[in-house]
C-alpha cells in the first residue's frame, strides 16, 4: 500500500508542479464565463439551464482530464527510462499500474469535485436551487465514471505510446457514452448478424449512462434510490477492477528494452 | 549461500525489424559475495542486456539468472538491490531530496531511516548544496550522482552499476571508487561495468570481459592480468583474439 501511495504521489506531484494546473484554472475559468454570459444573455433565470450547461461542460472537461492524465502516465515513464529505477525496486507491476490509477483518478476527482463546486455556487448565486445529496451522488458517480474512463486509459497505455493511447480511450469512451445507450433502438431495426453484434457491444462496452443523473439533478427529480445508487456504484468498482486487472496482465510481462518504448 | 548473482547458460535475443540479434549467448557467471566484479567488454558486448535480465526489465530467451539464489523473476529479489542505470534519468520536476524520500518509500522504510539516509548519501555524492533543488536544473554529472544515492537508500547487499563512472568528472570518480570501497569494507557485493579500465583495475577484486555475449575472459583481479600487461593492454588483446577467432570461424577458407 505504501508503494501504490509514493507512485500516486508522484502522479500528484507531477501535476502540481508542471503547467497542468494552469489546465485547470482555465477550465475553471470558461465554466465560470460560460454560466454567468448565459445570465447576461438574458437566460439566467431559467437557472435550469445554467445547471445543464454546467453539468455538460463539467463531463467534458472531467472527461478530457482523465484521457489526458492518465494517458501519458506509464508511457512518460518509459521515454524517460525512470522506468527501469522503479523496476529495480521490489515494486511489483500490479503496484506500479495501481499507483498509477489512484493518482490520476484522485487528481481527476479532485478537479470535478471543484467544477461541482463552481456550478452549485454560480447556481445558487444566481438564486436557484440545486439540493445538496443528489448533488453528492451526482458526484460520487461521476467519479466513479471518470475511474472507469483513467483505468480504460491505462489498458491502452500499457502497450502503446500516449498519443495513440488518449486516441483510443477517446474513440472508446465517447463512442460508449454516446451510442451505447441506444443501442437497443438500433437493434430494433437490424437483424441477424448486424443484430448480434449489436448485443455483443451492448453487453462488452461499458455503460456511462448508469453514472450519469444530470437530469435528476437539473430537474430536480430528488435523490437516487439508495439501491439503485449502490447498485451503478458496484457495477462502476467491478468495470475499474476488471479493466485494470486486464492492464496488469498486458503489463505484466512486458519487457522494456531499448526502442520497445518509442 | 557465497554467491550473490548467478547465470547459466543465459541467453538474449532481440527481434528487430531487419531479424535477430543475439545480445547474450550461453553466458555464465558467478559474483561472489562481498566482492567486487568488474563487468568488462567493449560496446555492445552484452554489459547492459546481462543487468536488464538480473534485474527483470526483460525476461532470457532461455537459461536462467539468479540473485542470492533467488530467480530474477520473483520481485523478493529486488528488496536487496541497488541499481543504478546507464543512462540515468529523473523525474525533472522533483528536487534531489524529494527523489531519494520518494525511492526511500518505494523500499517501504521508516521515515526517519529515509531521512537519515537521505542526508548521508547526499553529503556522499556531494549534492548537499543541490539538494533542494529540481532536478531539472542539475548537469549530466549531478543526475548521475543523484541516482547513484537513489540506488544505496536501501541499504542494499548487491549493488549494480552500469557504468557509474560515465560522465564523472575526476573528482566524480573519485567519489566513486571511494563509495565502492566503503560498500565491500561493508561487506556488500558491488557488479559494475565500465569503461575505464584503470578504475576497475584499482577498484576490483573479479572482473569478467565479455564480447558478444559470451565470457572471453574472467578471474581474479590480482591473477588474471599477466604481470607484463596492464589490465588495458590485456583487455584489448583478448577481445582482439575473440574477434579474430569468431571471425575465422564465420569465414574458415
Ligand atoms: N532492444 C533491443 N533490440 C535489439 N537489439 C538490442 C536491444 N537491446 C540491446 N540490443 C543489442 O544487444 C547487444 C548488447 O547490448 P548492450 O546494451 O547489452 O551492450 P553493452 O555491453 O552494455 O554496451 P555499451 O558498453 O555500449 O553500453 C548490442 O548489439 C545491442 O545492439
Ligand atoms: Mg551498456
Amino acid at each position: 500500500m505504501k508503494r501504490i501511495i509514493a507512485i500516486a504521489y508522484v502522479v500528484w506531484l507531477n501535476l502540481l508542479r508542471k503547467k497542468d494546473l494552469y489546465v485547470l484554472f482555465i477550465l475553471l475559468a470558461a465554466l465560470l464565463v460560460t454560466l454567468v454570459s448565459l445570465n447576461i444573455f438574458g437566460l439566467g433565470h431559467a437557472t435550469g439551464y445554467v445547471k445543464d450547461i454546467g453539468l455538460l461542460l463539467t463531463w467534458i472537461f472531467g472527461w478530457i482530464l482523465s484521457i489526458s492524465i492518465t494517458a501519458r502516465q506509464l508511457p512518460t515513464e518509459e521515454s524517460r527510462r525512470t522506468i527501469f529505477p522503479l523496476l529495480a525496486k521490489p515494486l511489483t507491476r500490479g503496484q506500479l499500474i495501481m499507483g498509477k490509477w489512484v493518482g490520476s483518478w484522485s487528481v481527476v476527482s479532485t478537479a470535478t469535485a471543484a467544477f461541482y463546486a463552481l456550478t452549485y455556487l454560480i447556481v445558487v448565486g444566481m438564486g436557484g436551487h440545486l439540493t445538496a445529496p443528489v448533488l453528492v451522488q451526482g458526484f460520487v458517480l461521476h467519479a466513479t465514471a471518470l475511474g472507469v474512463v483513467c483505468a480504460m486509459a491505462l489498458v491502452f497505455s500499457t502497450r502503446m505510446n500516449s498519443d495513440a493511447a488518449c486516441t483510443l480511450t477517446y474513440v472508446l469512451s465517447g463512442a460508449s457514452f454516446l451510442v451505447v445507450p441506444r443501442i437497443p433502438q438500433l437493434m430494433a431495426k437490424e437483424t441477424g448478424l448486424g443484430s448480434d453484434l449489436l448485443l455483443i457491444l451492448y453487453n462488452f462496452l461499458p455503460h456511462f449512462e448508469a453514472f450519469d443523473i444530470r437530469r435528476r439533478i437539473v430537474h430536480d427529480y430528488g435523490r437516487m434510490p439508495s439501491g439503485l445508487f449502490a447498485l451503478s456504484l458496484l457495477y462502476g468498482i467491478v468495470l475499474i477492477a476488471s479493466l485494470l486487472l486486464i492492464a496488469w496482465i498486458a503489463y505484466r510481462k512486458k519487457h522494456f528494452s531499448r526502442g520497445s518504448m518509442l | 549461500m557465497n554467491t550473490a548473482i548467478e547465470t547459466r547458460s543465459l541467453s538474449v535475443t532481440f527481434a528487430t525489424s531487419s531479424g535477430h540479434v543475439t545480445a547474450l549467448h550461453d553466458l555464465n557467471i558467478v559474483v561472489p559475495k562481498g566482492t567486487v566484479f568488474g563487468f568488462l567488454g567493449p560496446n555492445g558486448a552484452g554489459k547492459s542486456t546481462t543487468m536488464h535480465v538480473l534485474l527483470g526489465f526483460i525476461a532470457a530467451t532461455s537459461g536462467e539468472a539468479m540473485i542470492f539464489g533467488k530467480d530474477v523473476r520473483e520481485t523478493i529479489a529486488r528488496q536487496s538491490i541497488g541499481y543504478l542505470p546507464e543512462r540515468p534519468d529523473t523525474y525533472p520536476f522533483l528536487t534531489g531530496r524529494e527523489l531519494l524520500h520518494i525511492s526511500g518509500r518505494l523500499f517501504e522504510l521508516k521515515k526517519h531511516i529515509i531521512r537519515e539516509r537521505t542526508q548521508s548519501l547526499l553529503e556522499k555524492v556531494g549534492l548537499t548544496a543541490a539538494a533542494d533543488r529540481r532536478t531539472a536544473t542539475y548537469s549530466r554529472g549531478m543526475l548521475q550522482r543523484l541516482c547513484l544515492a537513489q540506488a544505496l537508500i536501501n541499504d542494499p547487499e548487491l549493488v549494480i552499476l552500469d557504468e557509474p563512472t560515465g560522465g564523472l568528472d575526476p573528482f566524480g570518480r573519485m567519489d566513486i571508487r571511494k563509495i565502492i570501497h566503503d560498500l565491500r569494507d561493508a561487506g556488500k557485493t558491488v557488479f559494475f561495468s565500465s569503461h575505464e579500465l584503470s578504475e576497475v583495475e584499482l577498484a576490483c577484486d573479479h572482473i569478467a570481459i565479455v564480447a558478444e555475449g559470451h565470457v572471453i575472459a574472467s578471474g581474479p583481479a590480482d591473477t588474471l592480468v599477466p604481470e607484463e600487461e596492464n589490465l588495458e593492454r590485456y583487455f584489448m588483446r583478448v577481445v582482439r583474439e575473440h574477434s579474430d577467432a569468431s571471425r575465422a570461424k564465420q569465414q574458415p577458407f
